[in-house]
C-alpha cells in the first residue's frame, strides 16, 4: 500500500489581482503558480529552490493556510487547505526567515507564552516545552530579555521556537537562514536536520544550493511558478553530469573575448562575475580539459589566474535549470 | 477553555505592548488633556451654566476613550502588520475574532484611564465637578457606553486585517464620532441631516445618557437611551459574526495580511 503523502498539492495555480495606476486604474493579473504538482512523503525533509518571484513563499503560505489557491487542491496530513484550516493548524508549524514576525518589545519568553495560548497548548505542556525548546536552541539564560536586544541569530531560533510550540508533525520553513552569519546559519541547519532525523516532515525553501544539497532528501527547483525539476540532489546533479566547470579570474575581460569563448567546442555557458577588481570567469562545458587548452588561444595576451577545473555541483545544475538570465 | 484563555494572553499582551509604548501615553493621557482644556476654556465663560462645563469635564475624557477603544485596535493591528505578526497570529488555530476581543478589551481598559487625568484637571484647574450626579445611572450609561465602543472597535477591526489601507479610510470615523455622538456639546446643536446619521450611532444615545446622568432637570428617558444604544450594539455585533467570515477568507485570497 502506497504511503500517503504529508504534503500534496495538484495542480495547483494561485493568481493575485491587484490594480496598477493612478488615474486610470488598470486591472492586473499576476500568476505565481501554474499548476504545481507535488507529494511529499512523512519524515522526508524536502527543499524548494528557485529564484526571487518563482512562487516559493506563495506554495509556502498556501501550505500554511495564509493563502487560498485560485484553483487546484493542496493537502497537508490529508487536510484540504482551503476547508480544514482549523484542524491542519494545530498540527502544522511555520518559521518565515528575517527578523520580523516577532514582538520586539516583549521578551522571547512572554513571544512563547502567547503563541503556545494561539495555538492551544494545554497550559501543562506549555510549562515543560517552553524550556525543553530554549535549552535545544540555545537560547536558555536570555528568554527574559526583550526579544530586540537578540541577534539575528537569536531571533531566528526564536522563530524555530516558536514554529515548534504545538509540536508540529510537519513543519514549513521559508528561506530560515537567510541573513544568518555562516556559524548561525549551520547552527541552524544542524537543528533541522535533527528535527526531520526525528521524524517530522519539513518543507523547506532556500536560495542556497549548498543548504540544500547538504541537508535535504529530495529537491524541486521552482522557475516561473512551474517547476522544472525534482528529485535527490544526486539526481538532480544529473542534469549537468557529462559537464564540468572551468574558472579563472582575469583583470579586464571584452565582450568580444566572452563571445570567442562561447564559440568553442563543447561550450554550454559562459557566465562573467564581478570580483573586487578582477572577473571571475566561469564556463560549463562537455570536455574541461579541451577548453583548459584552448584558453591560451582564445586569450591571448591576457593574464589569467587561479585557473581550475571542476566537477558540477548542485548550484551548477540550477543555474541551468533556471536559466543564466535568472 | 483554550480559546478563553487564547482570548486572556491577547489582552495581557495588548496591555503590556501598552504600557512601554510611549505613544500609548499620549492617547490616553496627553490628547484627553488636550482636548479637556480647550473644552473648558471655551465652555467656562461667565455666565455659562454647570450643564454646559460637564462637556468641558467629560468631554476630553469621552474622546481620550473613543480614540483608544476604537483607533488603538486598529493601530494595532497595522503595527502587527508592520512587525509581521498579523500572519503569524492569523494562522494560528486561535479565530481572529478571540484574538482581537482580548486587544480590544486591552485598549478598553486604558481607554477608561483617559477620565483620570481629565476629570482631575476639570476639578483642580476651574473647579468644575458634575453638578447633580446620580452615580448609579452614570455608572449604568458608563457601562452601556462601553459596550457601544467595543461593538464598534471589534467589528471594525477586521477591517484593518483586510485592507493594507483600512486605516487611512477609518480614520475620518474616529474624528466624526467626536461630533456627531456628542462629546463636547449636544447633538442637538447639530444640522437635522447629521442628527439622522448621529441616531444609528449607539454611543450617541449612551453619551446623552452619560451627560444626562450627571446634571440636573429633565425630562430624561434613561431606559429608552440604554435600549436603544444597547439595541444598535447588538446590531454591530451581528454584522460583525458576517463580517468576521468575510475577512477571514478574504485575507486568504489577496494576502494583504503580509506587508507585501
Amino acid at each position: 500500500m502506497a504511503v500517503k503523502a504529508a504534503i500534496e498539492a495538484r495542480q495547483l495555480r494561485k493568481i493575485y489581482k491587484t490594480t496598477r495606476g493612478v488615474f486610470r486604474r488598470e486591472k492586473v493579473e499576476q500568476v505565481a503558480l501554474r499548476g504545481v504538482d507535488l507529494a511529499i512523503e512523512p519524515g522526508e525533509l524536502f527543499g524548494l529552490l528557485g529564484p526571487n518571484g518563482a512562487g516559493k513563499t506563495t506554495m509556502t503560505k498556501i501550505f500554511t493556510t495564509l493563502l487560498l489557491p485560485t484553483s487546484g487542491t493542496a493537502t497537508v496530513l490529508g487536510l484540504d487547505v482551503v476547508r480544514d484550516q482549523w484542524r491542519m493548524r494545530r498540527r502544522i508549524g511555520f518559521v518565515f526567515g528575517g527578523e520580523r514576525g516577532l514582538y520586539w518589545r516583549l521578551s522571547g519568553l512572554d513571544n512563547l507564552r502567547y503563541f503556545a495560548d494561539l495555538y492551544r497548548v494545554p497550559p501543562e505542556v506549555t510549562r515543560k516545552r517552553i524550556p525543553e525548546l530554549l535549552e535545544r536552541l540555545g537560547l536558555a539564560g536570555r528568554e527574559r530579555d526583550r526579544v530586540e536586544l537578540y541577534s539575528r541569530g537569536m531571533k531566528q531560533r526564536l522563530h524555530l521556537a516558536r514554529g515548534l510550540l504545538n509540536d508540529p508533525e510537519v513543519l514549513f520553513l521559508d528561506e530560515p537562514t537567510i541573513g544568518l552569519d555562516p556559524v548561525g546559519a549551520r547552527e541552524l541547519r544542524v537543528i533541522v536536520r535533527e528535527l526531520a532525523d526525528a521524524g517530522k516532515t519539513i518543507f523547506l525553501t532556500t536560495h542556497y544550493m549548498f543548504e540544500a544539497d547538504a541537508i535535504c532528501d529530495r529537491i524541486a527547483v521552482i522557475k516561473g511558478g512551474e517547476i522544472v525539476a525534482k528529485g535527490t540532489p544526486s539526481s538532480i546533479k544529473k542534469v549537468v553530469q557529462d559537464q564540468g566547470v572551468v574558472e579563472f579570474e582575469v583583470v579586464g575581460m571584452p565582450a568580444e573575448r566572452v563571445a570567442s569563448l562561447r564559440a568553442l567546442t563543447g561550450v554550454r555557458s559562459v557566465a562573467v562575475a564581478d570580483h573586487e577588481l578582477a572577473q571571475v570567469v566561469t564556463i560549463h562545458c562537455s570536455r574541461p580539459a579541451d577548453v583548459m587548452t584552448q584558453l591560451g588561444l582564445v586569450l591571448d595576451g591576457m593574464s589569467l589566474e587561479k585557473v581550475s577545473s571542476r566537477e558540477p555541483t548542485l548550484e551548477d545544475a540550477y543555474v541551468q535549470l533556471i536559466g543564466e538570465s535568472s | 477553555m483554550s480559546l478563553a484563555r487564547a482570548s486572556w494572553r491577547a489582552f495581557v499582551v495588548s496591555i503590556r505592548l501598552r504600557v512601554i509604548s510611549p505613544w500609548s501615553y499620549l492617547n490616553w493621557l496627553v490628547f484627553p488633556l488636550l482636548f479637556a482644556a480647550v473644552g473648558l476654556y471655551v465652555l467656562n465663560t461667565r455666565g455659562a451654566s454647570s450643564s454646559h462645563l460637564v462637556y468641558g469635564v467629560l468631554g476630553g475624557g469621552l474622546i481620550g476613550y473613543w480614540s483608544v477603544a476604537y483607533i488603538d485596535a486598529g493601530n494595532g493591528i497595522q503595527d502587527e502588520r508592520w512587525s509581521g505578526t498579523l500572519e503569524q497570529i492569523f494562522a494560528t488555530p486561535t479565530p481572529l475574532w478571540a484574538i482581537l476581543l482580548g486587544k480590544v478589551c486591552g485598549g478598553m481598559l486604558f481607554g477608561l484611564l483617559s477620565f483620570l487625568p481629565t476629570a482631575a484637571f476639570a476639578y483642580l484647574g476651574f473647579h468644575a465637578v458634575l453638578p447633580a450626579l446620580d452615580p448609579w445611572k452614570f455608572v449604568i450609561s458608563l457601562g452601556v457606553l462601553t459596550l457601544a465602543f467595543f461593538c464598534i472597535a471589534i467589528t471594525l477591526a477586521p477591517l484593518f486585517a483586510l485592507w493594507r489601507s483600512a486605516f487611512q479610510m477609518l480614520n475620518g470615523f474616529e474624528l466624526g464620532v467626536y461630533i456627531l455622538c456628542g462629546f463636547m456639546f449636544p447633538v442637538a446643536v447639530l444640522a437635522p441631516w447629521a442628527q439622522g446619521v448621529a441616531g444609528v450611532l449607539a454611543p450617541t444615545w449612551a453619551v446623552r445618557a452619560l451627560y444626562a446622568s450627571t446634571v440636573a432637570g429633565g425630562p430624561h428617558d434613561f431606559a429608552l437611551w440604554w435600549l436603544v444604544a444597547g439595541a444598535l450594539s447588538v446590531a454591530y455585533l451581528v454584522c460583525a459574526y458576517f463580517l468576521y467570515g468575510l475577512v477571514e477568507r478574504e485575507a486568504r485570497v489577496s494576502g494583504e495580511l503580509a506587508l507585501a
